[in-house]
């Protein structure tokens, strides 16, 4: 019997190479996140595309991996070509299995996503977040709390290592001071954005040419650029 | 010339108010704001925006009952909504989805994700 498969995209294009690259799998289309999110049919792979009409792949990733029922599905996400290794990274930290450029080489493509349901068959857990960050010079290890630039240990506060870990699991998104305030400091807006900017201020300088990845926006707030 | 495109945007995060303010802005629209649902459910009975950008966790009532009365006024009913929240639990994007909504932008947010967002749905194809 063929495997259930669904294909979230709303390009004709990528939905005619999904039905021809995913022949072995009984694929259902859905154009928008919203018509997936109404009848999903069981599958147990969804290939989603970057830019649905409703939504963004990226968001409907990280929705589908913070759901229980969800949160096993092996998610492809396809992005416009030519291949860009940031968004790559990106969708990849945002939940993704796998991540091609539009359109992909099929027998490779197909090689792959068998590749990723043998793995799943063969009772792979479901993907943690990262036990490790790394980006370029700079890793960063949630459970041993420590930060290094090339091999060398960072010393950083407690509040310092939060905020580096909210922006490295945030990466390419704006992130307002306020919001700083409730999801790292764990306050309310009352202790005022001052403090955040001075802390984001230490963090920078700690990290020596990292610290310029942190840019601010507007004057409004921060995005971590990878 | 044709005018600019007017966006509402409701958000009681005075930080997220601005940024998305300043967003559509770039994007050519005129923009007017509410800091709560309440007083964005008059501004737009008054005079009807081309798009609202809707936060849900709203101190008055939330967005997804904004949007349901906004839908009942006729006026407004068509008007396209983005939902822009730190929501995303499966349940409630899956509602707001259902609530007809033209977008579902999760905060933090990747600007130029929101710019495209803005301008497809003032602009449609």
């Amino acid at each position: 019997m063929k495997k259930p498969a669904a294909a979230c995209v709303g390009s004709p294009a990528l939905a005619a190479f999904l039905a021809e690259a995913l022949h072995g799998f009984r694929l259902k289309t859905y154009p928008s996140a919203a018509a997936f999110l109404k009848s999903p049919a069981g599958e147990r792979l969804a290939v989603i595309e970057a830019s649905l009409p409703d939504m963004s792949g990226r968001d409907l990733t990280a929705v589908l991996r913070g759901d229980k029922a969800t949160a096993g599905l092996l998610l492809v996400l396809t992005g416009p070509g030519p291949y860009s290794p940031a968004a790559a990274a990106l969708s990849l930290e945002n939940g993704a299995d796998e991540y091609f450029s539009f359109p992909p080489e099929p027998a490779l493509f197909r090689a792959r996503v068998q590749n990723l349901l043998a793995r799943a068959a063969a009772g792979a857990p479901p993907p943690a977040k990262p036990s490790e960050y790394s980006y370029g010079a700079l890793t960063v290890s949630p459970e041993a709390r420590s930060a290094a630039v090339g091999g060398v240990k960072v010393r950083l506060t407690a509040l310092e290592f939060d905020l580096l870990l909210y922006f490295l699991r945030n990466p390419g998104r704006v992130v307002a001071r306020t919001v700083l305030l409730e999801q790292v400091w764990k306050l309310g807006t009352e202790a005022g954005t001052r403090a955040v900017d001075k802390r984001i201020e230490a963090l920078r300088s700690k990290l020596g040419r990292f610290g310029s990845k942190i840019r601010t926006v507007f004057g409004l707030g921060y995005i971590f650029k990878l | 010339m044709t005018p600019r495109p007017r966006v509402l945007v409701v958000d009681d995060e005075p930080d997220y108010l601005r940024i998305a303010a300043r967003i559509a802005g770039k994007a050519g629209c005129s923009v007017v704001t509410a800091p709560a649902a309440l007083p964005g459910l008059k501004l737009a009975e008054e005079d009807p925006p081309d798009l609202i950008l809707l936060d849900v966790g709203l101190p008055d009532i939330s967005g997804f009952e904004a949007a349901r009365r906004l839908r009942k006024v006729p006026a407004l009913a068509k008007v396209p909504i983005i939902f822009f929240t730190v929501r995303s639990e499966l349940d409630m994007v899956s509602e707001g989805l259902k609530l007809g909504a033209a977008g579902y932008v999760l905060k933090p947010f990747d600007p130029d994700e929101l710019s495209r967002r803005i301008k497809a749905a003032v602009r449609p194809a």
